[in-house]
């Protein structure tokens, strides 16, 4: 443990700073309870998410490039974000500046004309999950539960991009491909690819019963589709909610601002329509870990939770 | 007799006949299915040319047709079997632009879950590949516009414009673009949630916080939305960021 690094620069991401408020608040809690420092990166911009990859390569190059940049400006290696998206982004900057030399010359180039110091060092970028399982562990969450989350059934929802494609999360060493350099290398804090655990570790720790809940979840909640294709986002959501609730879970545990407001929102729509066993609410495993710390709900925002898992919380006397 | 990978093969040209007698000898029962050739008309080279030479779509001719990716695509296991990752790389390889476009209507579904290329065990970065592959079909005008790309560049634009996207513009601004009438106010121009066509769920959703009186919630969002949050030092990258996308044809139509 402590391979990572105490203190990080801190990648929120546009969602953390308006609807997703709870995740934000929560996290910094989290970080200070576990002896953690979050540098919050100044002046960031949006990493682009999955959608503007679509429109344009070199852009959503430069665009992470620039935070990368404000990242060493600050004097940071490590960037952590908390949200599934963004670290996502970083990570594939980072795959394809590491990789492609011809792409690093022309995006330092641009940042030069932009107006942003260019890059010395390509920075590494973390899930702040797996920052917080490595450099502070189960173990210290054990020692800071004040309220054990005792009886309360939790489904971990991973979502597609904290794993995989193992290019970017680095989370094992590819044998195949023609070249030898764009082979990646396994990262040794990364987590299993296809059966994660570290949320379900530290959440036991504090407590929480796991359920069985594989293969949902890293089951894609709809993503960058959740508005643009509606259908095929309801579907997937109905499926992981209906594995949920028929696997017994009390809750689900979400680590990413984007894969929760889907999860949310079409909770309702659902709910709407009259499906039946959709209505497990949602809330981030750093809002579950802040109650275990003894925080209350309204430290945690557990109001701006749009699938309220109040009741069910109050039920258990966790809240 | 059973079709193998029946998606790939279009209704039309299947021919199936109750009974069937060939030169006055009785053939039904197991030969009474035939499939129809197809005419292709050409190949174009090009187009997988093209492809390679983009950096997120070089790693497409180290594919060897395993159809691990379409096995793993949730696209094509819950919602449609036209969905066929493998095939599409087959395909654009091949430069069969005809059969392509056939199946424009399922190619912009890919979710980016990242299965495929999580899973591909030649190291073909599938996701990145079927992505190029749209987005070479779209600048050739091959493919219609279709919606995840308007969404896409709806997106884009916001980050461009402003460094940082912001909820509540993108989801009313995206519920206007699909037709719904959005009321706004006359001063900012900015979106009115409760009157208007306003689709049930989202009225819903956003009477919520209103109902459980969280205010501190409706005032940040209610902020974000009337002063849209902003990078600062943004205009000089901006401009950079703009000239770099207009390079690549981001930006047209």
């Amino acid at each position: 443990m402590g391979v990572i690094g105490k203190r990080v620069a801190y990648y929120p991401g546009c969602s953390l700073e308006g609807a997703a408020r709870a995740y934000d608040v929560s996290t910094r809690i989290v970080a200070r309870e576990l002896g953690l420092e979050l540098d919050y990166l100044e002046d960031y911009n949006c990493c682009g998410a999955m959608e503007s990859k679509n429109v344009t390569f070199m852009g959503t190059m430069l665009l992470n490039a620039r935070n990368m940049s404000l990242a060493r400006k600050q004097g940071h290696d490590v960037i952590v974000a908390p949200c599934n998206g963004c670290s996502f982004s970083l990570q594939r900057a980072e795959y394809f500046l590491e990789t492609d030399k011809s792409v690093f010359e022309r995006v330092n180039a641009l940042l030069r004309e932009g107006g942003v110091d260019p890059l010395d060092k390509i920075p590494h970028t973390y899930h702040i999950l797996e920052w917080f399982y490595h450099e502070a562990g189960p173990q210290k969450v054990k020692e800071k539960t004040k309220r054990p989350l005792r009886g309360l059934k939790v489904a971990n929802y991973y979502g597609c991009l904290y794993t995989r494609p193992h290019f970017y999360a680095r989370t094992y060493a590819h044998a195949g491909g023609q070249d030898e350099d764009a082979r990646p290398r396994k990262r040794d804090t990364a987590d299993d690819d296809e059966h994660p655990y570290y949320m379900n570790a530290l959440l036991e720790a504090a407590g929480a019963t796991s359920v069985n809940f594989e293969p949902m979840h890293t089951q894609c909640c709809g993503g960058p589709h959740s508005l643009s294709d509606e259908m095929v986002s309801e579907k997937f959501v109905m499926m992981i909610l209906q594995t949920a609730k028929r696997n017994g879970a009390d809750i689900i545990a979400t680590e990413c601002p984007l894969c929760h407001a889907s999860l949310e929102m079409y909770r309702h729509r659902l709910m709407m329509k009259g499906v039946p066993d959709v209505d497990v609410p949602a809330a981030y495993f750093t809002q579950l870990l802040g109650l275990a710390f003894g925080y209350s709900a309204n430290d945690v925002k557990l109001k701006d939770n749009l699938s309220d898992p109040l009741p069910v919380l109050k039920r258990l006397g966790l809240a | 007799m059973a079709i193998h990978e029946r998606s790939l093969v279009e209704p039309e040209r299947i021919l199936r006949k109750e009974r069937l007698v060939i030169d006055g000898i009785d053939v039904s029962g197991d030969w009474n299915l035939i499939i129809l050739p197809r005419v292709i008309n050409d190949y174009d080279l090009d187009f997988a040319k093209e492809i390679v030479n983009s950096p997120d779509g070089k790693t497409i001719n180290q594919c060897y047709q395993c159809s691990y990716c379409t096995a793993s695509c949730p696209v094509h296991n819950y919602w449609d079997e036209r969905y066929n990752p493998r095939h599409f790389i087959h395909l654009a390889r091949l430069g069969l632009i005809d059969e392509l476009q056939k199946r424009a209507d399922v190619m912009w579904r890919c979710v980016s879950c990242h299965k495929c290329t999580h899973r591909c065990p030649k190291g073909v970065l599938v996701e990145e590949v079927l992505k190029v592959i749209l987005r070479t079909m779209a600048k050739r005008g091959l493919i219609e516009e279709y919606p995840s790309k308007k969404f896409d560049k709806f997106f884009t634009e916001q980050v461009l414009e402003y460094g940082r996207i912001e909820d509540g513009e993108l989801l009313f601004g995206w519920i206007e673009k699909q037709g719904y009438k959005v009321v706004k106010d006359p001063i900012l121009r900015k979106p009115i949630p409760f009157i208007g066509e306003t689709p049930e769920w989202l009225k819903q959703l956003t009477m919520k916080p209103i109902k459980s009186m969280n205010i501190g919630f409706l005032i940040l969002n209610a902020k974000h939305m009337l002063f849209h949050p902003r990078t600062k030092n943004w205009n000089k990258f901006k401009h950079v960021l703009r000239k770099v996308m207009e390079e690549e044809g981001a930006l047209a139509h």
